[in-house]
C-alpha cells in the first residue's frame, strides 16, 4: 500500500538538484552536515535545511549518537516511488501489444495493396 | 537492462518492433496512427491534436463507456525534443477539453499523483527492425534536468543494491 501522502512529500524532495545531490553522496556511506556540504558554493544553514526536507520526506535519518549527528540514506521511500511508477506498466504494455498488432494489420494492407497494383 | 527489483522512479519498457523507426515515428506522431493503438483495451481516443515540435503542445482525450455512460479524460502537455525518428520526449497533465491544466486532486486523484509526468521515447534502427525504449517518469517536468535525473536515480538504486540497502 503506497502512502500518497508521503509520496507527495518525496516528489517535493527530490525537486532540488542540490537535495538530488545530497542523496548521490549519501549512497556512498554517512556522511556529517560539513562533508555533505564541501562540494557545493553555498552556506551551513543553506545545506542544514536542505536536509531538514530530506529527513522530513524520510529519505534522510540523522543519528544521535554523535555530536556531529551523521546522515544516512534511507531508501524505503525511493521504492514507494517505484511502486507508483509500476502502476504506469501494464498500461503501456498493453498499449504497445496493440502497437504491434496495429502495425501487422497495417503491413499485410500494404501487401495487398501492393498485390492490387 | 533495467532491474525490476531495484528502486525505479520511472516505468522502463523495451520493446522490438519487425518495422523499421519510421514508421514506430509515425505511431506516436500521425494522429490517425496513435489513435489505433494508445487507447487500452475498452478506451478510445476520439482526439489527438499534436504539434510535432519542440515547443508545440499536444492535446489528447481518452474515453471510456462506463456503466454510468461516456466518460472523457483529456490529457495535454509539451513537445520538448523532436528528433524525427529517434527520440520524442513530451510532458503529459491532466487538463480539460481546451487544454487547462487541472491539479490531480481536482479530479480526485490520489495526492501523491505528480501534476505532470514525462515521456521519453527512444527509437533504435536495427536494420527494418526497430528498438523502442519508453521512459515514463513522475519526477516533475518542472524540475531541472527531469530525465537527467531518471538516469541517475537508476544509477543511485543499482548502487544501494549492491550495497545491500533495502
Amino acid at each position: 500500500m503506497i502512502d500518497e501522502d508521503r509520496l507527495s512529500e518525496t516528489f517535493a524532495a527530490l525537486a532540488s538538484s542540490t537535495r538530488r545531490a545530497i542523496l548521490a553522496r549519501l549512497a556512498q556511506g554517512e556522511a556529517n552536515v560539513n562533508e555533505l556540504a564541501g562540494p557545493f558554493d553555498v552556506t551551513l544553514p543553506t545545506i542544514s535545511k536542505h536536509i531538514k526536507v530530506l529527513e522530513l520526506a524520510g529519505l534522510v535519518v540523522r543519528s544521535q549518537r554523535a555530536q556531529y549527528r551523521p546522515c544516512a540514506l534511507d531508501p524505503a521511500p525511493l521504492e514507494e516511488i517505484s511502486a507508483w511508477a509500476e502502476q504506469y506498466r501494464p498500461v503501456w504494455e498493453a498499449r504497445f501489444d496493440r502497437m504491434g498488432d496495429y502495425l501487422t494489420r497495417l503491413r499485410s494492407q500494404q501487401r495487398t495493396d501492393e498485390h492490387d497494383d | 537492462m533495467t532491474d525490476s527489483s531495484a528502486p525505479q522512479d520511472a516505468v522502463v519498457i523495451e520493446r522490438s518492433f519487425d518495422a523499421p523507426p519510421v514508421l514506430i515515428w509515425q505511431m506516436w506522431t500521425v494522429p490517425e496512427h496513435f489513435k489505433a493503438w494508445y487507447g487500452p483495451d475498452g478506451v478510445t481516443v476520439p482526439v489527438a491534436k499534436m504539434d510535432v515540435r519542440a515547443g508545440g503542445s499536444r492535446l489528447v482525450c481518452l474515453e471510456m463507456d462506463t456503466p454510468a455512460g461516456l466518460r472523457r479524460m483529456w490529457f495535454t502537455g509539451e513537445y520538448l525534443e523532436v528528433v524525427q525518428n529517434q527520440r520524442l520526449v513530451y510532458t503529459e497533465s491532466m487538463s480539460d477539453e481546451n487544454g487547462n491544466v487541472l491539479s490531480p486532486s481536482d479530479l480526485g486523484m490520489p495526492p501523491g499523483h505528480p501534476a505532470t509526468t514525462e515521456v521519453i521515447v527512444e527509437l533504435q534502427d536495427l536494420g527494418g527492425r526497430t528498438k523502442m525504449v519508453l521512459t515514463h517518469t513522475g519526477i516533475p517536468a518542472d524540475s531541472p534536468g527531469a530525465a537527467g535525473w531518471a538516469m541517475a536515480f537508476r544509477k543511485l538504486g543499482a548502487h544501494l543494491q549492491a550495497h545491500g540497502a533495502r
